[in-house]
């Protein structure tokens, strides 16, 4: 009875929308649940889109090829059953099993590219706002640097070039950098009454659950019709090996969505920078001076801890309708006399655009925000009664023209530039250490007092002659460490997996010599995901040794040995390397389970998270087959006994769809056909899990059906007519049923959902609970 | 400390089980598993038999004849299960759930309950807990499943029970010896 609709993108219905709408007042009636006075019952087909679009892009590979057409959920029929990702040259590691797919391998790749940081005059945010975006040219640029059309060229150190279809940069303004100081000051000064500006940087565990949870409510209100599942039912079996659920990958895509800017890694620092001005603008060369200017030093200046001379990018962004080509062109001249190579010239049209305009096109949605930013276009969408697609639209030209901007960025100058960087810090900093003279250097910085390069402002009480500052807990960006772990970050995000392992191994005992313990745990996290990441086969004896070691050390070091934890960062690396070390073939799943479970004992998640990675375990177990006929090692049963930990958590969240899934997983592992048709009783080993099983299915059914608003309350005399087909149809199925104890619960008074909690974990926080009350 | 004991076919099918707490230090030999965790003992058990075939036919650790007594084998949270095989592939299998006090349960976990903060503190690992492959515990569970080996070979060689078909154990007097042998040992 598996029901992925879930996964499956379809396009919004909108017959469906509005009879979903028309039933609403009779679902608001229920009292079978407080929940219909929440504002996600609204069904409004803006919204629908737009968490439909969300969760179907779980999978959606660049679609780089396609030109303009947007790749929006409606038109790419892309699910997790069908994972097309292993075509492009991704590398996979060694062989993977069939019937797995490296789905998040490549998210995992993906998540990690250059940023790019925008600045823009009050020209072109006009002119950007007057289009229809209101987040102006950054908000405008982010689509469509995620994905870089066509393929993208990147040599690594060895001088091999490789070629690449997913590459992406990501857009960050300067006010990402400065997650509290300013934002608190915007949200205070612009409306006391208001939610506060929803943020760019995400690393917010508790905004992703909640996150989740809204597109999982969504979900199991808004599926309209209970009744197909039922009649399709033997459908789902087809897609039996599929274990990754579109819910678990919008947490992943989420948590790894904008990074925050922090001293410890560079990944989110800013590779290159956008200055932008309009052809409106009187002074252009002046404007782009003093832009430069208040960026490098004034008040739009990074943090003291990012590098701040990266590379410029100028940009002039030309005016189709009012401006003078010929005198843009002529700006441009002088833009690349004064400025050098990295320049462009943007032409848009100033007017704004209808989708029913003729080549009109809608603006893609932007796929890596973060947490916080889709749950504001959530709320906004739902508090309004606009039901057209607030997304604005954009002539054909204008997309062509992005798109080609974004490709030349990033292949002529963003690529080379981090091409060159590796290899001159590789020779100057970095071989330097590596030889012989290098590690005596290091020990002698370490040794004696005569140490290279003291560093004066450094008021370091941990030893005497590091370059970290351990008051401020950073090192100066041209401090020799900072630039090493550019290096490494640089070669990573340039998937060189090789330069970056050994770069972060060099840098993890600097670290740890400093005392820099973030640093540590992040040079740590990073060598354990480069080394997994890399395509080469792994021996288990260096997977054991060196991976297990920096795993546990990147999440201690995390967590516990210093006073702020940061449980975010320990949570990601725990995720990404269990992710990954599942792949890597059966004799490292049970790693990827053991990790996992590290997640759910140091309580890093949250409860949607939990029942998430609980799901995630036993697919950890269930991909470890095993070997001869007797299956020997294999962990089918373990996978089984996650998968009905999961279904029974869901259950308790009051998520009967996840849960039914889960369910049906489990019966499948224990070797079950899922409710055989013609009502064939299946017996599982023991008689109590047969009636676990049951109830716990009879417990799902109740929640699906007190959700949908079946409830035994005098409905309208018309409503129940039109209703009545479906309910004949769904007495008919349960009746068919093999379990001779699942009542119909239609007509009947919906059953208590809460029968007793089930959970141990649950039962027993309540247990410390009172105790420690008592105590105090 | 709660005790399950459930002996499995080679078809993993359950022949006999039997819940019991512990009769030492006070104990008053009743099972003390809430009725959520008593639910999910059967699955805990079920699937902890992956790992009792890997160790019964993965790589021997003694010397000589393979041992019948697997010693701890498996954990979920804080049930633990220990096996001991006989030669025709029957499975004896006992799931101990200490008390929250021997794991450490009540010590510093109630402080960063349900925040997101992680970390060591909630793995609730310190001195003095339960441990699982002491040779106190792995003595005692020996010593248990011994008697319970001698009850089991004296009911099988019963002409009435035919236990290659599976037959689940009936009989009140192998019930008694096996509550007795955990009344003397566990």
């Amino acid at each position: 009875m598996t029901p992925p609709q879930d996964a499956t993108p379809k396009p919004p219905t909108y017959p469906a929308d509005v009879e979903a709408s028309m039933i609403l007042p009779k679902q608001r009636a229920s009292p079978a649940s407080s929940l219909a006075s929440l504002p996600y019952r609204r069904s409004n087909p803006s919204l629908s889109k737009l968490f439909e679009s969300t969760t179907s892009l779980s999978t959606l590979r660049p679609s780089s090829a396609s030109g303009t057409a947007t790749p929006t959920a409606t038109t790419v029929p892309g699910s997790v059953f069908s994972p097309g990702s292993r075509a492009g040259g991704t590398g996979t590691p060694s062989s993977l099993p069939p019937g797995v797919s490296d789905e998040y391998r490549t998210l995992i790749q993906r998540a990690f590219v250059p940023s790019v940081a925008v600045l823009a005059d009050a020209q072109t945010e006009e002119l950007v706002r007057a289009k229809g975006v209101e987040g102006g040219l950054l908000q405008l640029l982010r689509p469509f640097g995620e994905s870089v059309p066509g393929k993208v060229t990147i040599r690594d150190s060895n001088g091999a070039s490789k070629s690449w279809e997913d590459f992406g940069v990501r857009f960050v303004g300067v006010d990402d950098a400065y997650p509290d100081v300013r934002v608190d000051a915007v949200g205070q000064r612009t409306s006391s009454s208001s939610l506060r500006r929803p943020r760019r940087t995400g690393g917010d565990v508790a905004q992703i659950e909640e996150l989740v949870d809204r597109h999982l409510q969504y979900s199991e209100f808004n599926r309209h019709d209970p009744v197909s599942d039922y009649l399709n039912k033997g459908e789902p079996a087809a897609h039996s090996e599929s274990t990754s659920s579109p819910f678990y990958s919008l947490y992943l895509r989420r948590l790894l969505s904008g990074l925050p800017v922090v001293p410890h890694e560079t990944f989110s620092h800013p590779v290159a920078g956008i200055i932008a001005i309009s052809s409106r603008n009187p002074h252009p060369i002046e404007e782009l001076r003093t832009l430069y200017n208040r960026q490098h030093d004034g008040d739009l200046r990074f943090p003291q801890w990012v590098e701040n001379d990266f590379l410029r990018y100028y940009v002039l962004i030309h005016d189709e309708e009012t401006g003078d080509i010929a005198k843009s062109n002529q700006t441009f001249d002088s833009m690349k006399r004064h400025f050098g190579l990295h320049c462009h010239l943007l032409r848009l049209k100033s007017q704004q655009c209808i989708p029913s305009d003729d080549d009109s096109v809608r603006l893609p949605t932007c796929e890596w925000m973060s947490a916080s930013e889709e749950l504001a276009e959530i709320q906004r969408r739902e508090t309004t009664d606009d039901i057209t697609d607030p997304a604005p639209y954009f002539p054909d030209s204008d997309i062509s023209s992005l798109r080609t901007f974004i490709r030349e960025l990033v292949t002529q100058s963003i690529i080379p530039n981090m091409e060159r960087s590796v290899s001159t810090w590789n020779e100057q900093i970095l071989s330097r250490r590596r030889g012989l003279s290098g590690r005596f250097m290091s020990l002698s910085k370490r040794w004696t007092p005569f140490g290279s390069s003291r560093n004066s402002s450094a008021s370091s009480t941990s030893s005497p002659n590091s370059n970290y500052d351990s008051l401020q807990g950073f090192y100066r960006p041209d401090a020799p460490e900072a630039i090493m772990r550019r290096l490494a970050d640089y070669c990573f995000m340039l998937r060189d997996w090789k330069l970056a392992l050994s770069t972060y191994e060099i840098l993890r005992t600097d670290f740890q010599n400093d005392k820099a313990w973030r640093h540590y745990a992040g040079a740590a996290e990073m060598a354990a995901l480069s080394t997994l990441m890399a395509p080469t086969p792994l021996s288990s004896k260096s997977r054991s040794e060196n991976i297990d070691t920096w795993i546990e050390a990147a999440s201690y070091s995390y967590t516990d040995r210093q006073r702020s934890a940061a449980p975010y960062y320990a949570l990601r690396t725990l995720m990404l390397s269990f992710e990954l070390l599942r792949l890597r073939g059966s004799s490292a799943a049970d790693d990827a389970a053991r990790w996992a479970t590290r997640i759910l004992e140091t309580r890093l998640v949250g409860p949607i998270g939990h029942v998430l990675i609980t799901e995630r375990i036993s697919a950890c177990y269930s991909i470890r087959t095993g070997v001869g006929t007797y299956r020997l090692g294999s962990r089918r049963r373990k996978a089984a006994l996650w998968a009905v930990l999961a279904a029974e958590n869901w259950r308790h969240l009051d998520k009967s769809f996840p849960a039914e899934k889960c369910l049906d997983t489990a019966l499948r592992l224990y070797n079950l056909q899922v409710d055989t048709q013609d009502g064939g009783m299946v017996k599982l080993p023991f008689e109590d899990m047969q009636g676990f099983f049951d109830e716990l299915r009879q417990q799902i059914m109740s929640i699906r059906l007190s959700n949908q608003g079946y409830t035994a309350e005098e409905d309208g005399q018309e409503e129940d007519d039109r209703q009545s087909p479906d309910v004949e149809v769904a007495t008919e199925t349960l009746d068919t049923s093999p379990r001779a104890h699942r009542k119909s619960f239609i007509g009947a008074v919906a059953p208590p959902i809460d029968v007793g909690s089930l959970s141990p974990a649950l039962e027993r926080k309540e247990d410390v609970d009172s105790k420690s009350e008592g105590f105090e | 400390m709660s005790y399950t004991f459930s002996i499995l076919s080679p078809l993993d099918v359950p022949l006999f089980t039997h819940d019991f707490g512990t009769s030492r230090s006070g104990g008053d030999g009743v099972s003390r598993l809430t009725p959520p965790e008593r639910a999910l003992v059967p699955f805990i058990l079920h699937s902890s038999l992956d790992i009792v075939e890997e160790v019964q036919w993965g790589p021997s650790t003694s010397a000589g004849a393979a041992p019948m007594y697997l010693k701890h084998i498996d954990k979920y949270q804080n049930m633990f299960v220990s096996c001991w095989i006989t030669g025709g592939n029957t499975r004896f299998l006992l799931l101990t759930r200490p008390r929250d006090e021997a794991l450490g349960l009540n010590a510093g976990s109630g402080s960063n309950k349900g925040s997101l903060a992680g970390g060591r503190a909630a793995l609730g690992s310190s001195g003095g807990l339960y441990n699982p492959s002491a040779p106190a515990t792995e003595e005692a569970v020996k010593n248990f499943m011994v008697d319970v080996y001698e009850a089991w070979v004296k009911t099988i060689m019963s002409p009435f029970f035919a236990v290659g078909n599976g037959d689940v154990v009936k009989s009140p007097v192998f019930r008694q010896r096996v509550a007795t042998a955990a009344k003397k040992y566990l």
